[in-house]
């Protein structure tokens, strides 16, 4: 048995190809930003070497400590929200009528492109006509909030969006997931007088708790460097107020010309997302044992 | 107390009967909500630009503007672009499954001594922003010539999706029983043999998933396909949705008809791809 | 089962031998140059994609046409992108010394770091053989660094706060004289429930034209540009209290609810929509308010437009002071291997932009126009006079700033509309940036 499954050959074929790919397309682009960020490099012209300036520069810089809290407050956002899909799954995954259609209905906002989710959010929060503020005056309520255009609340209101343009990404797999426990267990447990409640908690969450510890991190590493529906619906404002680590650096990188600092907070980036990572692995071990 | 509750309505059908109402109510409502933006779509790809701005975003157009569908295809380019966008997408999404399924086979049920650093690796590779990778990326791909080649996008949506696509499997190839291979080991079964005819198989639910997850990214993708493709006939169909956004107008009815467009093909596959999660189901147990 | 997995290895297999056959194909045919039919082939990059900016791209395929057919030993290959996009790719081209034979570039802060990084080539020799005296005066000169010229200009706009005549008229309301008039019929707008101006501050370049004309009316012409050598300084008095006559204007509702999360798209909706009378914007908006299909010929006749009134004790007492300035200009890459012909082509496409836009496409180019026997509407002729007797115009101020500078003052034109900043902050984080920058 042993000899099958360290079959040398067969390992190399397995994984080399992909890693190599990795190495090449994501390794030395992480390598040349780390580079990059001991330069002082318009990103036209003539490269200086500034030794550890830039990110000296990036420790004192508020701005990006502030887009940081932003980024680290959203990953919260999606690690609590997950739980909310949790439930989601469990009931799409139990046998109740329409199951399937519901799950097919509830994953469908995540085919959309950015484009059009940003759109449409603009205009649900669109402080003179926009949904919320239409329904909020129908109520009689007069002085309606302002959404992304307060300071106070864009960051807030701009979560919504994006934790519900991923729901259909974590429910499907989270989805997947439940289908996948055997039949046989949450039987038993059935005529041990478990009821649904139990087996959910006591049955089915331990047995996806791989899946679900996996997608913890997707949800904390793809909040730290999010980018997309922030960009285009706030640009990261009002007055940095919806800032993100990874607008920050667009902006410093592609708008402002600072290629060697936008390179040296996407190294930044790089190591807060691997020292959460580490830590969340650390934690969900020893929740554990 | 959630105890007592729950097995007091395994008794009284009437509460029973009352939660289940008010479950598919709330399930219902949440069904509505999901669906909406789709008819939202709809609506706004008959409306003129001064219907979009200015206007109830959630009114009906006045007269609906079919025209923006005949910009949308030609204008936008998507007769042009279409193809592309589908060859693409499909050939990304096969080597990204038959290539992290491998990978992941081999973190999970396989003997060697590097598996932690080689997961490490591909986690790390999770965690870029993407647009510290342009222009090395550029570079990289400018010195082996495949600048304004498909290759580079292909290769580009296959590797960027490989970490998240292999800690997803892995979850799963965790959770999988090991028995039939272990089964097949004695059997004298090969490695690959394994590998194809048990384990690939046993996975079709997740990677019905993964398949769904990685054909949305790369349909919707435009960053990579700008940069590194400057000819028309490589470009694909988000290129046409961007052909709409002006410095001093942007046309909001024919954006909305080209998303309308470039959304139907993958919501009929994602309806395809959705019933295979349970079907693979079926076989696997079968199997089991 | 085993069928399913026969399949997936087969696809597989292929997909492997298509990835690497066409990795080898391509290096050959790339190192070959070009796709060997003998011609020239110039890579030509520009921002005016069909879908949203029609009128720019059909004048641009002409005059290609004309170009190609003059000249049958060269073509010209042309990418499109939208000028968010445009403006990423160029960056990244430049990196790695890759910028198209000819492209558009913005003036000012934007061209500098390409010119003076070397990226552009120098067109003095053409602009002295071929354009002299042709350009707007003022705008050659903002792609101009270190001496040298580095782009054609292509593009003239001033700005003008456009407005409904119709509920002027409604409302009893005359173009105003002077600051105080405007702030007066702001009140009576606001008071009968209309939006007296509607502006997307999201974007802080729409919010800072208001802000720039307050500054030339309050402290004279010159004072911005003046910041921008460094011979004023941000926290002038003059400047202070032209951000402070914003925040009163913000506070007496002056304008719409909500626009610092308004795109200048968004903004204009409601101008478009008769919700806001007036909008602060440029000439680029002329073919909407005159000759555009898609917008009703009843709105377009209500349009009309005045220049920003004067500041009672203010050192601006020119109303013919405008802020403005040129959009996009054409370079050729340094790089290029074809530079004589890419040069050629390059004036040849500004040249007859300059004969052709006017008419064709309803856009204010940068060389100077005959305005006798043109046959366009008549706002687009008083616009045309209006640029001839300009006693100034000044260059918007975040295009003459550099890009470190103009990215701070959108966020901070933001701010000061959101009033997250006083007037004091607002110039103080200027004048730091601005220290910092002289440093370099």
């Amino acid at each position: 048995m042993k000899n099958v499954m360290s079959n040398k050959t067969a390992i190399v074929l397995y994984v080399l190809p992909s890693l190599l790919l990795v190495l090449f397309l994501i390794y030395i682009p992480i390598v040349l930003t780390g580079y990059y960020g001991l330069m002082d490099w318009s990103g036209v012209g003539q490269m200086k070497f500034i030794g550890l300036e830039n990110y000296k520069k990036l420790i004192h810089d508020k701005l990006f400590w502030e887009s940081t809290w932003h980024s680290v407050l959203l990953a919260i956002f999606s690690v609590l929200s997950l739980v909310g899909y949790l439930i989601v799954s469990l009931v799409l995954a139990s046998k109740i009528k329409g199951a399937n259609l519901f799950r097919k209905i509830y994953i469908i906002p995540m085919l959309m492109s950015s484009v059009a989710i940003a759109q449409l959010w603009i205009k649900i929060f669109d402080p003179m006509n926009g949904l919320i503020n239409s329904l909020l005056s129908m109520f009689g309520i007069k002085d309606t909030p302002l959404w992304l255009a307060d300071p106070d609340m864009a960051l807030y209101a701009i979560f919504v969006p994006i934790v519900w343009q991923y729901a259909g990404f974590y429910i499907i797999i989270i989805y997947a997931a439940l289908i996948n426990v055997p039949q046989e267990l949450i039987e038993a447990a059935r005529i041990d007088g478990a009821n649904a409640f139990q087996i959910a908690y006591k049955i089915k969450v331990p047995l996806i708790s791989g899946v679900l510890k996996v997608l913890t991190i997707l949800a904390v590493v793809g909040s730290l460097k999010y980018f997309d529906l922030i960009y285009v619906m706030t640009g990261g404002g009002p007055g940095h107020a919806t800032e993100v680590i990874a607008s920050y650096m667009y902006k410093e990188a592609f708008g402002k010309f600072n290629f060697g600092y936008g390179s040296a907070i996407g190294f930044g980036l790089l190591i807060i997302s691997m020292g959460t990572t580490w830590m969340i692995q650390k934690m969900l071990r020893t929740n554990k044992e | 107390m959630k105890g007592k509750s729950g097995s007091r309505s395994e008794h009284q059908s009437p509460l029973r009967r009352i939660g289940m109402g008010i479950l598919y109510f709330v399930l219902v409502i949440v069904a509505l909500v999901q669906l909406y933006p789709l008819v939202w779509l709809f609506q706004l790809s008959l409306k003129t630009n001064q219907e979009v701005f200015g206007m109830s975003p959630f009114a009906l157009p006045k007269s609906p503007r079919w025209e923006n569908y005949i910009n949308a295809w030609f204008d936008g380019g998507i007769n042009k672009y279409f193809l592309n966008s589908v060859w693409y997408t499909v050939v990304a999404v096969l080597l990204t499954l038959i290539l992290a399924s491998f990978v992941t086979f081999a973190l999970t049920r396989m003997e060697w001594k590097l598996k932690g650093v080689v997961l490490a690796l591909f986690m790390i590779a999770y965690m870029i922003p993407l647009h510290s990778t342009l222009i090395p990326l550029f570079n990289i791909y400018n010195k082996i010539n495949l600048i304004d080649n498909p290759v580079s996008i292909i290769l580009s949506y296959t590797t960027f999706n490989l970490p998240i696509t292999i800690m997803i499997l892995l979850g799963f190839y965790q959770s999988l029983p090991r028995e039939i291979e272990e089964a097949a080991v004695i059997d004298g079964c090969s490695i690959h043999k394994i590998f194809f005819r048990i384990t690939l198989p046993m996975t079709v639910p997740i990677l019905s998933t993964t398949a769904i997850i990685n054909m949305i990214y790369n349909w919707n993708e435009f960053v990579f396909v700008n940069t590194f493709i400057s000819s028309e006939k490589w470009k694909t169909i988000t290129v046409g949705v961007n052909n709409f956004v002006g410095q001093y107008l942007t046309d909001w009815g024919a954006i909305g008809a080209t998303l309308v467009i470039s959304i139907l093909p993958i919501l009929i596959v994602y309806l395809f791809l959705s019933d295979r999660i349970i079907e693979g189901l079926v076989a696997g147990s079968v199997k089991g | 089962m085993k069928k399913k997995a026969l399949t997936l290895l087969v696809l597989f297999t292929l997909m492997i031998g298509f990835a690497l056959s066409g990795c080898s194909s391509s290096s050959e045919s790339a190192s070959g140059d070009k796709s060997g039919d003998g011609k020239i082939h110039l890579k030509f990059m520009h921002d005016w994609p069909k879908g949203s900016s029609t009128a720019y791209y059909n004048l641009v395929e002409e005059i290609i046409k004309d170009y190609e057919a003059k000249n049958p030993n060269v073509v010209i290959d042309v990418e499109v992108l939208n000028p968010d996009q445009y403006r990423d790719k160029l960056k990244v081209l430049a990196a790695s010394n890759e910028l198209p034979d000819v492209g558009l570039t913005w003036s000012n802060g934007f061209a500098e770091p390409y010119a003076t990084g070397g990226q552009f080539a120098p067109l003095d020799d053409i602009i002295e053989k071929e354009f002299k005296d042709q350009f707007v005066p003022g705008t050659a000169e903002s792609y101009s660094f270190n001496g040298k010229f580095y782009a054609l200009p292509m593009e003239m706009n001033i700005t003008y706060i456009f407005y409904n005549k119709e509920i002027f008229k409604k409302y009893g309301l005359q173009e105003p004289k002077n600051f105080e008039d405007l702030k007066n019929i702001g009140k009576t707008l606001a008071k009968n429930g209309i939006i007296p101006a509607t502006v997307g501050s999201k974007d802080g370049w729409p919010a800072s034209m208001w802000f720039m004309y307050l500054a030339d009316r309050i402290g004279g012409p010159t004072i911005l540009t003046d910041v921008i050598h460094g011979k004023v300084k941000m926290s002038d008095p003059a400047i202070v209290k032209a951000a402070k006559e914003i925040q009163n204007l913000v506070d007496m509702g002056f304008f719409v609810k909500g626009n610092t999360a308004f795109s200048n798209d968004d903004a204009k909706g409601y101008f478009l929509n008769e919700k806001a009378a007036m909008f602060l914007t440029a000439t680029w908006e002329l073919p909407n308010f005159t000759t555009s299909p898609d917008v009703p010929k009843e709105f377009k006749e209500k349009v009309g437009y005045f220049k920003f009134p004067l500041y009672e004790g203010g050192k601006g007492t020119d109303v013919n002071s405008y802020v403005g300035g040129p959009g996009l200009g054409a370079f050729v890459a340094e790089n290029s291997k074809h530079k004589e012909q890419a040069k050629d082509f390059a004036a040849f496409l500004v040249k007859e932009w300059g004969k052709r836009s006017v008419e064709g496409a309803g856009i204010l180019p940068a060389t100077k126009v005959n305005t006798e026997g043109l046959d366009v509407p008549e706002m687009y002729l008083d616009v045309l006079n209006d640029i001839n007797n300009a006693t100034n115009i000044t260059t918007w101020f975040d295009t003459q700033a550099s890009p470190n500078v103009s990215e701070l003052h959108h966020d901070l034109m933001t701010a000061l509309f959101g009033k997250q900043v006083t007037p004091e902050e607002f110039a103080k984080q200027h004048d730091e940036a601005l220290a910092e920058e002289a440093k370099k």
